[in-house]
């Protein structure tokens, strides 16, 4: 369905020193420097497939898929989605794509919502009978019902997030792409608008892309996942295969009433650790270890610490979407 | 022609769209309506008080002056009243990134800037500028035929599109620069010129405004046939190759420029 070969992304930056005196003399003498926010990714996504980019900030991810959207025009390399170029083909091209930003809107600001898909359905040429039945579909799974009548203005993140979803899929499009669709979100509307991608994908064999910061969501969503960073791939594969690599490590920090309790704790003596499995830092107080839970079992970690010093909070965490990414990168991984 | 129905549809939506906004907030667009009113009329006054001390401009008598001054005020007016967007696009949508939004929809990008976005003040330009020939008209003893009035009427298109033309050109520029609105203001202020009969601007300022940045072809050589009768193959010719050439170039410098959008972070 979807083919990205070598996709390259370079920009020009204009160098400035800081202060007015430096905007004067850049305005002159600009100086120029290139920057390559995306190297030579390469990808497939089969059709039906939702697949979850991720990659800490300034990765390159909205650069990837403002090019597979034909946003932005690649310095090199091509992709093909559907047997389409998104930038030569672009207007038969974008009918068959839906493209949330979960940062942007394009919904009319100022009028209530129902006049969005109104003016839509024409943009998108949709014919009467399967925009009634369309919006009634997009009704049930994303519950606009409650607010379409308001006006855009006023609708609250989670409703408005909803109503882009929906504004993005009333031309039954075969491929949806979402910038971190659950952007600022709570708990609940996360799950409501993830169970409602969930159910487009396996009612309409929609393909998905999905960019997003939390682990959840593609936990939930997708099978594969595609991590860039600095521009490059840094993995590709399942969701099990990152997790029995990487998604092992867990964070332990505890509060401790122990003077020099980083010098007291061997754990690299005691449970003849590697540096890749275990890293301690200590500040005064409060001290925190991360480790490879395949290699120490959480419950001994927590019993060695306890018997080791006095301490009066701890907690234990899942290591974060960031943590594994920045693991990934110094580790080398090629994808 | 289907794309011609097409386009002419999306248009008619996108504008019950702008007045359904303006609807929106009523107490704005009252205060508008009178805002509007008050601007006009100060408007009159001050030219009033310009043509009742022109009695005569270098052989154009002050009702041609009064009939110049408002031939270029209609397509200014038109142009301004359709196609305003094209200044969003120099100062901000290319800037913020916003410009994603069009390239994501399956409609010519110029065309749907174009027509988003509707100016009421325009009207004013619009109205002063069809009373001001109106009342001008009656008042000069040129030889008046179903061939000039037609004419003029015919010409008001093409010289729409030499503003637009220009302020797509402008506007393009942002594509590159991120922001292009001063550009766009500085050639657009050139259509200043085209109030007054180019005759009375030096040598270098007629060569300017007739063929470098031909705001003169907006007004005042089409005035030169109509009320003169004067070599219509220039004075008509011109100004409709000119819209030509300009709003081509402008489309094309739209789309190179798409190409080296670069959109904003998110």
């Amino acid at each position: 369905m979807i083919t990205a070969d070598k996709l390259r992304k370079e920009f020009k930056k204009t160098v400035k020193e800081p202060g007015l005196k430096g905007s004067i003399k850049s305005l002159f003498k600009p100086k120029t420097e290139k920057v390559t926010a995306v190297r030579d990714i390469s990808f497939e996504v089969a059709e039906g497939e939702i697949l979850g980019f991720i990659g800490p900030n300034g990765a390159g991810k909205s650069t990837v898929i403002k090019m597979l959207t034909g946003i932005l025009t690649p310095t090199s390399g091509s992709c093909t989605i559907n047997g389409k170029n998104p930038v030569k083909n672009r207007k038969s091209y974008v009918k068959e794509i839906g493209v949330v930003f979960g940062q942007r809107t394009q919904l009319w600001w100022d009028l209530p919502l129902r006049e969005t898909y109104g003016v839509l359905k024409e943009i998108y040429e949709v014919p009467d009978d399967s925009y009634k039945k369309r919006m009634a579909f997009l009704n049930e799974v994303l519950e606009l019902d409650d607010f379409i009548s308001s006006p855009v203005r006023t609708l609250s993140l989670g409703q408005r997030m909803r109503a882009d979803i929906a504004a993005s899929l009333l031309h039954s499009p075969k491929v949806l792409f979402l910038d971190e669709p659950t952007i600022g979100l709570d708990v609940v509307v996360k799950d409501n608008i993830r169970r409602a991608i969930e159910h487009i994908n396996s009612r309409e064999k929609t393909t998905v892309i999905l960019t997003t910061h939390d682990l959840a969501d593609i936990e939930q969503l997708s099978k594969r996942i595609v991590m860039i960073d600095k521009g490059s791939k840094v993995f590709d594969g399942t969701i099990a295969a990152l997790k029995a690599e990487y998604g092992q490590i867990r964070e332990l920090s505890f509060e401790t009433g122990t003077p020099n309790a980083v010098k007291t704790l061997d754990y690299t003596g005691h449970f003849k650790l590697g540096a890749d499995d275990l890293s301690l830092e200590g500040e005064g107080k409060s001290v925190k270890v991360r480790f490879n839970s395949a290699a120490v079992p959480v419950s001994d970690m927590l019993s060695y610490t306890l018997g080791k010093i006095s301490v009066s909070d701890i907690s234990v965490k899942d290591a974060d979407i960031e943590e594994i990414i920045r693991r990934l990168y110094e580790q080398g991984v090629d994808g | 022609m289907k794309k011609l129905k097409r386009m002419y549809r999306i248009h008619r939506i996108f504008m019950a769209q702008e007045f359904k906004r303006m609807m929106e907030y009523k107490g704005d667009f009252i205060v508008g309506i009178i805002s509007f009113f008050l601007v006009q009329l100060s408007n009159l006054l001050f030219l009033w008080i310009i043509f009742s001390r022109v009695p005569d401009l270098m052989g154009w008598s002050v009702n041609e002056v009064i009939f110049i001054y408002g031939l270029s005020l209609i397509p200014k007016g038109i142009d301004h009243f359709y196609f305003d967007n094209l200044w969003n696009v120099g100062f901000f949508i290319v800037r913020k990134g916003d410009f994603d939004k069009y390239l994501t929809r399956p409609v010519n990008t110029l065309f749907h800037v174009l027509s988003e976005k509707i100016q009421i003040d325009a009207l004013g330009e619009l109205i002063m500028g069809i009373a001001l020939v109106c009342v001008s008209i009656p008042a000069i003893s040129a030889d008046w035929d179903v061939f000039r009035v037609l004419a003029m009427i015919f010409m008001i298109p093409f010289i729409t599109l030499i503003f637009t033309g220009v302020k797509t050109i402008t506007a393009s520029v942002a594509f590159w620069t991120k922001r292009s609105g001063n550009v766009i203001y500085m050639f657009y202020m050139f259509s200043d010129f085209a109030k007054y009969p180019a005759s009375i601007y030096s040598r270098v300022v007629q060569n300017v405004i007739t063929y470098i940045i031909p705001f003169a072809l907006t007004s005042y050589y089409p005035a030169l046939f109509i009320l003169k009768g004067k070599d219509p193959l220039f004075n008509l010719g011109m100004p409709v190759l000119a819209a030509v050439v300009l709003m081509g170039l402008g489309v094309f410098v739209w789309h190179r420029g798409i190409r080296a959008y670069e959109s904003a972070g998110s």
